[in-house]
Order: structure tokens, then C-alpha cells, then sequence
């Protein structure tokens, strides 16, 4: 063992552990590469890899001389990994007495260790992109990160094709420009693409050295086979709970995962009913508060539970120690994301883990036998790259320019550096500066305020102290929907913070409300302060919390699986009876879907007809297909009142139904051409992807404050300044990015263009008088589009007392005939 | 007044206007967010709140400071509609006493030549304005009271007088006010839409905000709740270049 240290090797004897190969290899070459890819299931001791080198190289700097500073810095995209990581760190650095320290810092630390942080840092910091973000914006970034020699990326895999990797990959991009000596090293979970992360990874002008560590043995995985009636529809697996909780009960240690935070707490609550043993369950999402998630990690560590209902927030790298059943409550949602929940159980390479899939309803039975087709087969999903988003830029820029003054070209470079940014025209970074400088209006007629002050030397810097708090107040604002904190009143006013609900959820209650949170039924009180009040209560119909967020895209290829499973009868054996009845009772019914044509059921429902197309495309191509018939719906007077979206289809709501003839005259290609800008330039999607550009650019403000006592007429809505910069000042660049960023969130042209030219006059048009099996889960989807136009003025014109008006109209008349 | 039997037979049948009545007079409401007194030939608006973009860019906002020429274009269009003989901005007109300071030259002359447009134009005072910008032609005025023997007494202000906790008591007399920006939601066929409204009860009549940059307070928020109770009120919603009665 020469590449390690003697006190190392000591250590490792004792605790009967041998260095693996790509261990030893990261260690003895940790100075050739600039930038390294492990690329490891879970269990192959990935974190510890990360950290050795920096560990002997702090050993050996500490033992000839009193190093100071910061030389290491590990970034994980979530809060709890980091305390995780942190005790599994402490624990090599206390048994080997070595001298090294090493601190967590996030949006929970408090600020007097913060200050401390600053001026005396640790050798090694444990910390998040947006914390890591805010320490870049301080004037003396550079003497912080100056030594820095290594950061270690957790969780790579995570960061790819969506906002905070972008984000993140511009603070690395900053990091390397404070300290150009500076080591990348990532740590993912197996991926389809590595090559991509590792580009990603490394930044622009780099590579990456990729390790790839050969997965274990492959995981166990059942669907469950219930007597129990499964629904049709539905998300909450009800119909299951009993066998869950078998299954529990068989287990030593459960993770029971599901797809959003409102169905963990509804889970959690069935759960609890059928709990004759009174089992330590517990519950763990991302909405609790720091010291409720804190305790659930803290039992779980200790072993006291027997089972956790938790969301996506689990399902990155902690280490729960004897997990050894994993249950996927509802649809997988894609298999690389199944794989790694999967792996919470057993982190040991050479056992299989085991896995139980519950669906929900009939539906996603198809998807989770998919899912297990794809994990025997060996395959994974994967994201491909996208450009990087460009609402981050002004916050990056102004985040540079908090810290020092500089000039735009610099900052331009340094972003080309990131990865998802080195095709960044110039001209849109320009008005991406222009924007960050002074609003970037055109008509800016008034310009005494301004954001940056050009300096005597041609750099910028922030105007004022108040822009440079505004800014801090909202770094990492990667915009989710407004939040109130959930204030559990015992007496009067005092009680305890134990979590955080969507602002909108909270404006649909009135005082009295019941609902599940964190476990419990709570009953509404007020909103008081920025914090929603309630206390304790018995169940009368709760209500369960919504967030946005919670919606999880089903992968374009799991997708095809279910598409593949349809098709052939012969694949159908392996399915649980009941959905094979579902099956066939939807073929005697109406049709099942075939390749090579769309099926399209008609139905009356709910007052509306409703019509509804199997594409199989995905939820974005669906979004889009949606958007675009109901425009053309509206210009034939069907009359479109809304549509919802799921993976598998679409599904529209008009006051009148469609004929066949009509229906070849929606399905052609030529609506991407007529209809789409049409619908780009006032889709409420639109508004939406600006609401979210507006927050990430800075144009208004997201954090609230205790202090901030707003009346609710002061704050308006985005969509107004939307339809302001339309109308006003249609060049403005954040039109340009959110139509960006629409067009990559939601639409997927390419995919939809093919589907309609593939599809031109074999879409089928079948009536029928009620829902059909398949429907059901499809038209229960609650997330529907509203349509403005005449179907909605039809709607509301049933309901408005127009005859009053009418009425009245004849003496309006009396008195225009008596002035004029 | 320009409009016609036929215009407005049309626009109602259009649902782009409602017509109601409060404290003995007929209001015509457009959807737009504006109300007509077709006995008086006055156009009421209220909330203007010009100048507010540029305000919050003055805290470090970056917000296009286009909305006073957005609100003023849209006021003109309606103005043009009804060419009534005066009009009476119900307050909150300026988002705040620099208002006219950061004006563009084009707007202010833009607003000037509104106000001249009619034989009268009214500011009532609001907590956003209590003091009229120099240079602004129309009268200020704290509030604009309207009697008429045994027909209507009614007076205009931006916020409520004080002690209308007891409105619906006799005797206080009607009160049309701007200041709280109502608006509301509702579900129809089990669909939901939310907009702006005017709301009112029998002796307290509240307009919607009209600026360009104005928010909203719900009508169910409790401070809604205290001066409009929910079984005497009467709403109004605008959706989408409609109105309606909800």
C-alpha cells in the first residue's frame, strides 16, 4: 500500500476494509487529471473515493506546516446530504486523529458560524450550489476560494439538463477562474451517456478522466400482484396498503418511495391506519422543516425505524445504513431515476437489492413491468444536453460583480466556460447585460436608477448596498412557487415552524379547513405574517397539500416500453390479471391502441365532450399537441374548454363534439406552422415560463421576509408585465428568453412534428357513450389547461345573470335618449 | 356622450359590458375596469397608481417603466368610446409624489391632453396622492359628494369613511370607493377563472384597480370580508375582455 499513507493503511486494517482498485488508482494519479468522472453504483464506497485524496493530501500538508484555508469543497444538491456526508466524513478524520477540519454549510446555518466560516474557513467545506453561490458574491471570494485545490461534485448525475446544473456549472466556471489550479472531481450514479456528464462536467476547454466502476449484481425487482380491486385511476395506491404494509412488516428496514410530497403525506396517513403492530413508520419530504428531517435522519441512523415514506428528497446518496427493502409506491417515472432508489437498499456490491413496484392504478402497471423489462435488460434512460438556461446569466453576472468589479468581456468569457453556456451568443449575452444593467428596456425613458455604475476604469459595479442585499436575498431562486411557512399553534400565537406549503395551496383554504400535514390533520387558522397558522385537529375531510414541483416526466423511453407492451398480447403474461382484464375489457369496449395509428376515444363527460389521444410522445409533445388543436378547435368553433396532459396522451375538453372530417382537418402537420405562433405569443405557458424568468433574472422578487408586511394589492403578478413588454416593448430580451425556455421545457417540436407526419389521416375517431377503461386515468388527471375564447365565454354565459342586465338595459336607454 | 343605443346593445350582448344599479343610479360597467353613469355622463376609474414601474425601479427592480403609457393608451381608448363630459379618477392616480418627476415628457403630454378632452376632470385624493403633482391640469379634491332630493345620495372617495363597519345601518349614505383593487374567483362547471371585479353591496360600491402594474386583494381576504359580507354582496368579474355577474 504504498500510495497511501501508513497511518491510512492502519486504519483501513482495522476496519477489515481493503482499498479497491479504482480507489487506489483515483489516489495515485490525483494529479494528472484536471478533472475526474467516477461513475459507480451506490455501495461502492463513491463518496469516500471522492474524499481520500484530498484526506492524505491534508495529512501530509498538516504534518509540515500549519496549513490554513480552504482546500477542499464538496457541493451536493441537497441540504440533507450534506449532514449526512458530513458525519460519514468526520468519523475516517476523528478515528485516525487527523487534523483535519471540516464544516457543512447551507441555507440553515446560522450566521454567526457563517461569519466565522468566512473569516477562518475549514479545510474542507460541505455545501450547496446556492450557498456556494452567495459565498462567490463576496468581496473577498477570492481570498476564500484562493488555496482551494479540489471540490468534489455529489450526485453528478443530478445536475444535468436542468437549471440548478446550470447554475451550478457557472459558479464552477467562477471557481475556476479564483483558483485556475483547481481539481474537478464528480461522483454519479451509473448514467446512459458518461461521456456527456463528463463534458459537462469538466467545462468548456477540459476533459474529463472518466472511472467507470462495474455494476453490481442486478437488482431484484416484483411488481405487486394484489387481490385487492386496483383502480382504474387514481395516484395513491389505497387499494395496496395492506400488502405495503406486509411488506413492511416482513422487512427489516423499509424505504417506501413515492412520486410527490402529497402523496407521501397521504401514504404516510393509510399507513398509520393499518398500523395494528404500531411499527416505527415515519415520513420524510422536502417540504418539512430542518429539525423535523433532522430527527427522521437521526432514528433512521440509529436504527429505530422500520420504515420511511419519503419523496425524491431521499433518494440521493444518504446512507441509511440497513435498508434492505425498497418499495416504489406508484409509477418509476423512468429507470435510471428506479435504479437509484433501488439502491438505497443493501449498499453491498455483491448481494442483489430488492425492490417491490406498487402502480397506482392500471396504467401504471404497464409502466412499472416496463421499467422491470428495462432493468433485466441492463438499459438506462438518460437526459441529453441542453443549453443552458439564460434567466441564470443576469443573476451570475450580478453575483460577479457583487464580489469585484469587472468588465463584461471577462464575464463573458468565464461563462463560455461553462459547459451548457459555450454557445452563448454574444448578442444575447449583450442583452442579458444590458437587461442586468438598467432593466434592458428600450423605452427605459427614466434613467437615474440604475442596477450597475460603470466605473472610471470601464469595469461595473453593483449601484447601491440595496441592490447588492436584494440580490444576495435571492441567489439560487431557481424559482419554485411561492412558500408560507406552517406554523403549528398550541396557544395563542406561539407554536413551532414544521414545514412549508405552496402559497397557493394556502390561499385555497378558509379558516376552518382541515388538512395533512407532516403527518397529522392540521385545521386552518390564518395566514399571519407570511406564516400559515393552524392547529392540530380532527379529521373532516382533509385536504391535501399541492406542489408544483411534484410532477414527474415519464422518460421518453420508458414511454416506448408501454407503447411495446400494448402492442403485443404476448407480453401481457406477466402483468397482474387484473390489468390484463383491463386490457382486454378496453379492447371489447372500444380499441386498443396500434402501431401505426392514433386512437382517438370521444366521450360525453362532466358536461363536456372530451376527447382524448394516445400518442405515447410524452408529456411535452402532448403539451404542445394540445396547445395547438385546441387553437385550431377554437378557429372551427368546437369550442375547446381545456385540455390536461399525461406521458401517454391528451386530452381535450369542448363544449361541442368533433367529427371524423373535423379530425383530419386537426391532426395535420401544417398547425405547427398556422397555429403555433398563434398560440406562442399569448399561451398562458408563456406567462408561466416568464413568471419563472421574471424570479430567476431578478426582475421581482421571490424570498419573503418576516418584516415584509405586503398588502396584497402592492405585489402584481408577472403576467402583467408580461402583457405589458408584449405590447410595449416586444424586443425586450426576457420575451426572448422565456419563449427560450418555454420551448425547451414544454414543447418538443421535433418530436411532435414527427408524430403528425407520421400520423397525416390514420387517426381514428371512435364514439362512445361513456369513459373508457383506458380513459380513466387520463381524464381524472387533475392538472388541466384552461382555453380563453368562446368555450369559456359559453361556460360563463350559462352562468351569468345576464337577464338582470337586460333588463336594465332599457333604462340606460331612457336615459340616453333624454341627454342626447 | 357618444354612445349609442345600438353600441351598447351590442357590447352587452357581447358581455363586454354589465349593467347594474347602486344607491338609485344605473351603472354601466365596462370590461375594461371602468364604470359609466350614463345619467351624469361621467367615466369612473380608479387606481391608476402611474408611474409605479418606475417607482420600483428606483429600488432596484429592473422593470420596464412602460406601464403609465400602457395604462394611459388603454384609458384613452375607452375615453374615446364614451367621450363622457367628466371624468373622476377615484385615487391612488400616481403611485407616489415623484410621480410626475419621472413621467416621460410624451406621457405627460399624453395625460394633459386627456384631462383637456373633457369639460371636467376630477383627482380625488388618495393615500398613494394626497397632494396633486404640480403641473397637472383637472381639479383635486378630497372627495366628490352627489345628492339629489329624494333620488340619491352618494359620495366618491378612495377609501371608506370611517365607521362603515356599521354600513348597513340606514341613514350613512353610499359610498363608491377604489383603494382595495377587489378581485376573485369562481368556478363554473366545475372550471375556474379569477379576474378583477367590482364588487358592492348596497351602500358601498368598490372599483377595480385600473392600472397596468395593479395587483389585486381577494374578496374573501378577511379586510374584504369586514366592509362586504358575503351574503349582501353583488360581483362582477372580468375574464378575458368580458364581464360577468358571478
Amino acid at each position: 500500500m504504498k500510495s497511501v499513507p501508513p497511518v491510512f493503511a492502519k486504519w483501513f486494517k482495522k476496519k477489515g476494509w481493503q482499498l479497491r482498485d479504482y480507489q487506489r488508482a483515483m489516489l495515485v494519479e490525483k494529479d494528472k487529471h484536471d478533472c475526474t468522472l467516477l461513475i459507480a453504483p451506490t455501495g461502492a464506497g463513491k463518496t469516500l473515493s471522492g474524499f481520500l485524496p484530498s484526506l492524505v493530501e491534508l495529512d501530509g500538508l498538516l504534518s509540515t506546516s500549519n496549513f490554513m484555508g480552504l482546500h477542499t469543497l464538496y457541493i451536493s444538491p441537497l441540504k440533507a446530504l450534506t449532514q449526512d456526508i458530513h458525519r460519514n466524513l468526520l468519523q475516517p478524520i476523528e478515528e485516525m486523529g487527523l487534523g483535519i477540519s471540516a464544516e457543512t454549510r447551507t441555507g440553515d446555518t446560522p450566521s454567526h458560524k457563517r461569519q466565522r466560516q468566512r473569516k477562518k474557513p475549514p479545510h474542507i467545506l460541505l455545501t450547496t450550489p446556492e450557498s456556494l453561490m452567495l459565498m462567490l458574491s463576496y468581496a473577498d471570494a477570492d481570498k476564500l476560494f484562493g488555496k482551494l485545490k479540489r471540490v468534489i461534485i455529489d450526485e453528478t448525475h443530478s445536475l444535468m439538463a436542468n437549471k440548478r446544473g446550470d447554475f451550478l456549472s457557472l459558479a464552477l466556471a467562477r471557481l475556476s477562474m479564483l483558483s485556475p489550479a483547481m481539481q474537478r472531481i464528480g461522483l454519479s450514479a451509473t448514467v446512459a451517456f458518461p461521456e456527456t456528464l463528463g463534458a459537462w462536467l469538466a467545462g468548456s476547454d477540459s476533459t474529463a478522466n472518466i472511472v467507470k466502476v462495474k455494476a453490481g449484481e442486478k437488482p431484484k425487482v416484483d411488481m405487486l400482484h394484489s387481490k385487492a380491486r386496483m383502480p382504474f385511476g387514481g395516484f395513491m395506491a389505497r387499494y395496496a396498503i395492506d400488502d405495503i404494509y406486509q411488506a413492511i412488516e416482513k422487512a427489516k428496514t423499509t424505504l417506501v418511495f413515492v412520486n410527490t410530497r402529497a402523496q407521501s403525506e397521504l401514504l404516510f396517513q393509510m399507513l398509520w391506519e393499518v398500523n395494528k403492530l404500531a411499527l416505527p413508520i415515519a415520513l420524510y419530504h422536502g417540504s418539512l422543516s430542518k429539525e423535523q428531517r433532522r430527527k427522521t435522519e437521526a432514528m433512521m441512523a440509529s436504527g429505530m425505524l422500520r420504515a420511511v415514506v419519503c419523496t425524491s428528497a431521499l433518494e440521493l446518496g444518504i446512507d441509511w445504513g440497513d435498508v434492505d427493502k425498497v418499495i416504489q409506491v406508484g409509477a418509476p417515472k423512468g429507470v435510471s431515476r428506479l435504479l437509484q432508489r433501488i439502491g438505497r437498499a443493501n449498499h453491498r456490491l455483491d448481494e442483489p437489492s430488492e425492490a417491490l413496484l406498487v402502480p397506482a392504478n392500471r396504467f401504471e402497471a404497464l409502466e412499472c413491468q416496463a421499467a422491470i423489462a428495462a432493468i433485466n435488460k441492463g438499459e438506462l434512460d438518460g437526459d441529453a444536453p441542453q443549453s443552458g438556461a439564460l434567466d441564470i446569466i443576469p443573476q451570475f453576472i450580478l453575483n460577479c460583480l457583487c464580489s469585484q468589479a469587472d468588465k463584461p468581456d471577462t464575464l463573458y468569457q468565464q461563462i463560455l466556460n461553462a459547459t451548457p453556456y459555450q454557445g452563448l451568443d454574444r448578442s444575447d449575452f449583450d442583452k442579458l447585460w444590458q437587461f442586468t444593467l438598467d432593466g434592458g428596456s428600450a423605452l427605459n425613458a427614466y434613467e437615474r436608477y440604475q442596477r450597475l455604475l460603470e466605473n472610471d476604469d470601464g469595469t461595473f459595479s453593483p449601484a447601491n448596498r440595496r441592490v447588492i442585499q436584494r440580490h444576495r436575498q435571492n441567489i439560487g431562486t431557481i424559482v419554485e412557487s411561492g412558500r408560507l411557512k406552517v406554523k403549528r399553534i398550541r396557544r395563542g400565537n406561539q407554536g413551532k415552524i414544521i414545514g412549508e406549503v405552496e402559497e397557493y395551496f394556502a390561499q385555497q383554504l378558509t379558516p376552518g379547513d382541515t388538512f395533512y400535514f407532516a403527518g397529522e390533520v392540521l385545521k386552518y387558522e390564518a395566514i399571519r405574517d407570511m406564516q400559515l397558522h393552524a392547529k392540530p385537529a380532527k379529521a373532516k375531510e382533509p385536504k391535501i397539500p399541492s406542489y408544483s414541483g411534484g410532477q414527474m416526466p415519464l422518460s421518453t423511453y420508458l414511454a416506448d416500453g408501454v407503447r411495446g407492451i400494448l402492442a403485443d398480447s404476448s407480453k401481457w403474461k406477466a402483468l397482474p390479471t387484473q390489468v390484463q382484464e383491463w386490457l382486454t375489457l378496453q379492447e371489447a369496449f372500444s380499441q386498443l391502441p396500434k402501431p401505426g395509428n392514433v386512437l382517438v376515444e370521444q366521450f360525453p363527460f362532466r358536461q363536456a365532450y372530451y376527447t382524448l389521444y394516445y400518442t405515447f410522445d410524452g408529456r411535452k409533445a402532448n403539451q404542445t399537441l394540445g396547445m395547438l388543436l385546441t387553437r385550431r378547435m377554437e378557429k372551427m368553433s368546437i369550442k375547446p374548454l381545456s385540455f390536461s396532459v399525461t406521458d401517454y396522451g391528451l386530452s381535450i375538453a369542448s363544449v361541442n363534439p368533433i367529427t371524423q372530417q373535423q379530425l383530419q382537418r386537426l391532426f395535420q402537420p401544417d398547425i405547427l406552422g398556422d397555429e403555433l405562433e398563434d398560440w406562442m405569443l399569448q399561451a398562458p405557458m408563456l406567462k408561466r415560463s416568464f413568471r419563472q424568468v421574471a424570479v430567476v433574472s431578478g426582475l421581482t422578487e421571490q424570498r419573503y421576509h418576516a418584516s415584509q408586511k405586503t398588502m396584497k394589492q402592492v405585489t402584481f403578478s408577472t403576467d402583467l408585465i408580461y402583457d405589458t413588454l408584449r405590447e410595449h416593448d416586444p424586443d425586450h430580451i426576457l420575451l426572448k428568453v422565456a419563449r427560450e425556455d418555454a420551448e425547451r421545457e414544454l414543447l418538443d417540436l421535433s418530436r411532435l412534428a414527427n408524430l403528425l407526419i407520421r400520423y397525416v389521416d390514420s387517426a381514428t375517431l371512435v364514439n362512445l357513450e361513456k369513459v373508457s377503461p383506458m380513459a380513466i386515468p387520463i381524464v381524472l388527471n387533475v392538472r388541466s389547461e384552461q382555453i380563453k375564447g368562446a368555450g369559456a365565454q359559453a361556460i360563463i354565459e350559462q352562468a351569468d345573470l345576464y337577464a338582470e342586465a337586460e333588463n336594465m338595459l332599457e333604462d340606460v336607454r331612457a336615459l340616453l335618449s333624454q341627454t342626447q | 356622450m357618444a354612445i349609442s343605443d345600438s353600441w351598447l346593445t351590442t357590447q352587452l350582448a357581447k358581455r363586454k359590458l354589465s349593467i347594474t344599479k347602486f344607491a338609485g343610479l344605473l351603472w354601466v360597467l365596462d370590461a375594461r375596469g371602468v364604470a359609466y353613469l350614463p345619467a351624469l355622463d361621467w367615466l369612473v376609474v380608479s387606481d391608476l397608481h402611474l408611474e409605479k414601474g418606475s417607482y420600483l425601479r428606483s429600488y432596484g427592480n429592473p422593470l420596464p417603466s412602460v406601464d403609465s403609457q400602457a395604462t394611459l393608451k388603454r384609458l384613452a381608448r375607452i375615453m374615446e368610446d364614451y367621450q363622457p363630459a367628466r371624468v373622476i379618477s377615484l385615487g391612488d392616480s400616481f403611485h407616489d409624489k415623484h410621480s410626475m418627476a419621472r413621467m416621460t415628457a410624451e406621457d405627460r403630454v399624453f395625460l394633459c391632453n386627456l384631462v383637456s378632452q373633457v369639460t371636467q376632470w376630477s383627482w380625488v385624493e388618495g393615500n398613494h396622492d394626497p397632494d396633486l403633482p404640480e403641473g397637472i391640469p383637472g381639479e383635486a379634491c378630497e372627495e366628490i359628494h352627489l345628492n339629489k332630493e329624494g333620488a340619491y345620495d352618494v359620495v366618491f372617495r378612495h377609501e371608506p369613511e370611517a365607521g362603515l363597519e356599521s354600513s348597513s345601518k340606514t341613514g350613512s349614505r353610499a359610498q363608491i370607493i377604489g383603494h382595495f383593487h377587489p378581485k376573485m374567483r369562481t368556478a363554473i362547471s366545475r372550471r375556474r377563472y379569477s379576474g378583477k371585479c367590482f364588487i358592492s353591496t348596497n351602500r358601498l360600491f368598490v372599483m377595480p384597480a385600473f392600472g397596468q402594474f395593479t395587483g389585486g386583494l381577494d374578496i374573501e381576504d378577511e379586510v374584504m370580508l369586514a366592509l362586504l359580507a358575503k351574503n349582501e354582496r353583488n360581483t362582477f368579474m372580468m375574464y378575458d375582455g368580458i364581464i360577468f355577474k358571478t
